[in-house]
């Protein structure tokens, strides 16, 4: 087995809470993910999702709710946009970049892409990039492939190109991997050291795995577990120096109760001093110069063995 | 149907019960070393990516695997190290061509090595068990410079013994140590009961068992805390035993790290709580609490 492939997509070990700087001396970053896909299943974005009251609420009440308590804390977010999102509320999305968000892809329609051919997955996101740099004037400089709710695994799912199409296609960082709790480097070729920023991601952390979660109607509404989890995170990651994220939903958190809890989470997060929160992009070309692969990598050669009756 | 044939069900039934239960031997009068009340055993299962890779799992998943090599099994040991805890990290054997670095931390911090089988899986074919089996204690006995005597598996207690094993960790028939024998009555084991409710993939981890979506309840680690630590105050009080497993992908989040700090913390707070490694509380029960004459 060439490196550690089919096990591992990083290196051995992550850098410790000591290793970890800010820009300006900040004590820990803050990073948010806003979610615009209404996506049910793995066909991504169908016409029956767009036609639902709770895709009309999020964009509508719901995502102009949650764009006011970010403006109330100052807080930046990154906007996960599926194309096809881009292209039905164009001006929705083009007047988030005004309020200092970015807009990142998130598929073409939030497809799920495992399966798909190389050429296939390459025109997809190839088209995603052109629509997106269409409606927001600039290429995007993320790509996201995040989980829905009724997905086997609250992950996310990328193919074995993926990552290398996304190098490909230029773009800086994939907005979600599990590997680690700060940003961290994708392997895609272990001998030539090709690599992919990518920025960590937890379903703890994910609103939707907790607010009527699996669905609607279910009555399994746990805002208090969810709101544990931020403080948790948060408070650990600050006092380690390290970086915090949440994944949010407007047709999710947009909501009354829900709202009110983050409203109140940002104000109590706003009053820790030297905090960073920029956005993915920032983030990323931050790390790219202060931690670049080609020092802070560290992959040890393979001394895996293959055996008749183990797994290779 | 007629009252015999009744009968005759409540006599297989209860030999089956009998059977059952024959094979186990309880420890009633469990003590422990001078001026302990409680033993906590803190014990982790690393198998970080394996078995999402066993189960052919997508990369993002092997990727949440991975952070417990990466990242959890580091801040686990800095965590139990700082409270003098002597935790058992139960390693597949393979971990060790995935993770050497972290093992020898381990190892380091006079923490216990001990099988969590050579891939994640036993096989049924008896002649590759033991061939996994075997490629496991060579492998960590390579790391820890001695072979492990404990397991948390189901390998076949005939084949453990053969092997040097003196306990497993797994079931929880009673709430203290006890011993479980094979059908013959023999090969004899100290089985130091683990539970579901002090595991931390029943409460954290999405998908567990192969459970899909609609059957979650992630929650945080404030409750799961509070569970935790009802848990540990009833065996306080009747002197007994604690086996809290924890799988480094999870219990290594900061969030699980901070609420795991503060637990033992309050452990620390109550006299006569000892944290040794499996290995000392099986050596305990089976030096002060012997099973059947002749059997380990």
């Amino acid at each position: 087995m060439p490196w550690k492939q089919g096990y591992t997509i990083s290196d051995e070990r992550s850098l410790t809470d000591s290793e970890l700087r800010w820009p300006d001396g900040a004590g820990c970053c803050v990073a948010m993910t806003v979610d615009l896909s209404v996506a049910s299943g793995p066909e991504g974005i169908t016409a029956a999702d767009l036609t639902t009251p709770e895709a009309l609420f999020g964009a509508n009440q719901g995502l102009a709710a949650l764009r006011e308590v970010l403006r109330r804390h100052a807080m930046r977010a990154t906007f996960a946009v599926p194309a096809v999102i881009a292209h039905t509320h164009r001006d929705l999305v083009r007047s988030l970049t005004d309020e200092g968000h970015e807009i990142a892809a998130h598929g073409f329609r939030h497809e799920d892409v495992s399966g798909l051919e190389r050429d296939e997955e390459r025109q997809r996101i190839a088209r995603t990039t052109e629509i997106l740099a269409d409606v927001t004037g600039g290429k995007p400089a993320g790509w996201f492939s995040l989980p829905r709710q009724g997905d086997r695994y609250a992950v996310g799912a990328v193919s074995p190109n993926t990552v290398d199409l996304l190098l490909e296609a230029g773009y800086l960082y994939l907005g979600n991997g599990l590997a680690d709790d700060i940003p961290h480097y994708w392997v895609s070729d272990f001998a030539s050291r090709r690599t992919l920023l990518t920025l960590p991601y937890y379903y703890h952390f994910d609103d939707q795995f907790f607010l009527m979660f699996p669905r609607k109607g279910t009555g399994l509404e746990h805002p208090d577990a969810l709101l544990r989890n931020w403080r948790g995170e948060f408070a650990a990651q600050y006092r380690r120096g390290r970086y915090f994220h949440m994944t949010l939903h407007p047709q999710h958190i947009g909501w009354s109760n829900r709202l009110q809890m983050l409203d109140e989470f940002l104000a109590e997060l706003r009053g820790y001093p030297s905090l960073w929160n920029p956005t993915a992009a920032e983030c990323a070309r931050y790390w790219l110069e202060a931690y670049p692969a080609s020092a802070h990598l560290r992959l040890a050669p393979t001394i895996w063995q293959d055996y008749p009756g183990s797994l290779s | 149907m007629t009252t015999i044939d009744l009968d005759q069900q409540l006599v297989e039934l209860r030999s089956a019960a009998d059977a059952y239960a024959a094979r186990h031997q309880f420890i009633p009068d469990l003590t422990w070393p001078e001026g302990v009340r409680i033993a906590v055993n803190f014990t982790c299962d690393f198998d970080a990516m394996l078995l999402r890779r066993l189960l052919n799992e997508p990369p993002m998943q092997l990727a949440k695997g991975e952070f417990g090599g990466r990242v959890g099994i580091w801040r686990l040991i800095e965590l139990f190290d700082a409270h003098g805890v002597k935790a058992t990290i139960f390693t597949p054997g393979r971990i060790c061509e995935l993770y050497p670095e972290a093992l020898r931390a381990v190892v380091e911090s006079g923490h216990e090595i001990a099988d969590h089988m050579w891939e994640h899986r036993v096989p049924k074919e008896p002649g590759l068990e033991e061939d996994h089996l075997a490629k496991t204690v060579t492998a960590l006995e390579r790391i820890a410079g001695r072979r492990p005597v404990g397991t948390r598996s189901s390998h076949s207690a005939a084949l453990l013994r053969q092997y040097g094993f003196i306990y497993r960790s797994e079931r929880s028939a009673d709430q203290r140590p006890y011993y479980e024998y094979d059908e013959g009555g023999g090969n004899g084991l100290l089985n130091l009961p683990m539970h579901y409710v002090i595991d931390d993939a029943m409460y954290f981890n999405f998908n567990w068992l192969g459970t899909d979506a609609s059957a979650q309840r992630i929650t945080d680690p404030e409750r799961v805390g509070d569970i935790w630590w009802a848990a540990f105050r009833q065996q306080y009080s009747v002197g007994g035993y604690l086996n809290v497993c924890m799988h480094p992908f999870q219990s290594g989040r900061a969030l699980r790290i901070a609420m795991l700090d503060r637990l033992i913390g309050k452990m620390k707070t109550l006299p006569g709580v000892w944290f040794p490694t499996c290995e000392q509380v099986a050596r305990h029960c089976i030096d002060h609490h012997p099973p059947r004459a002749g059997t380990l």
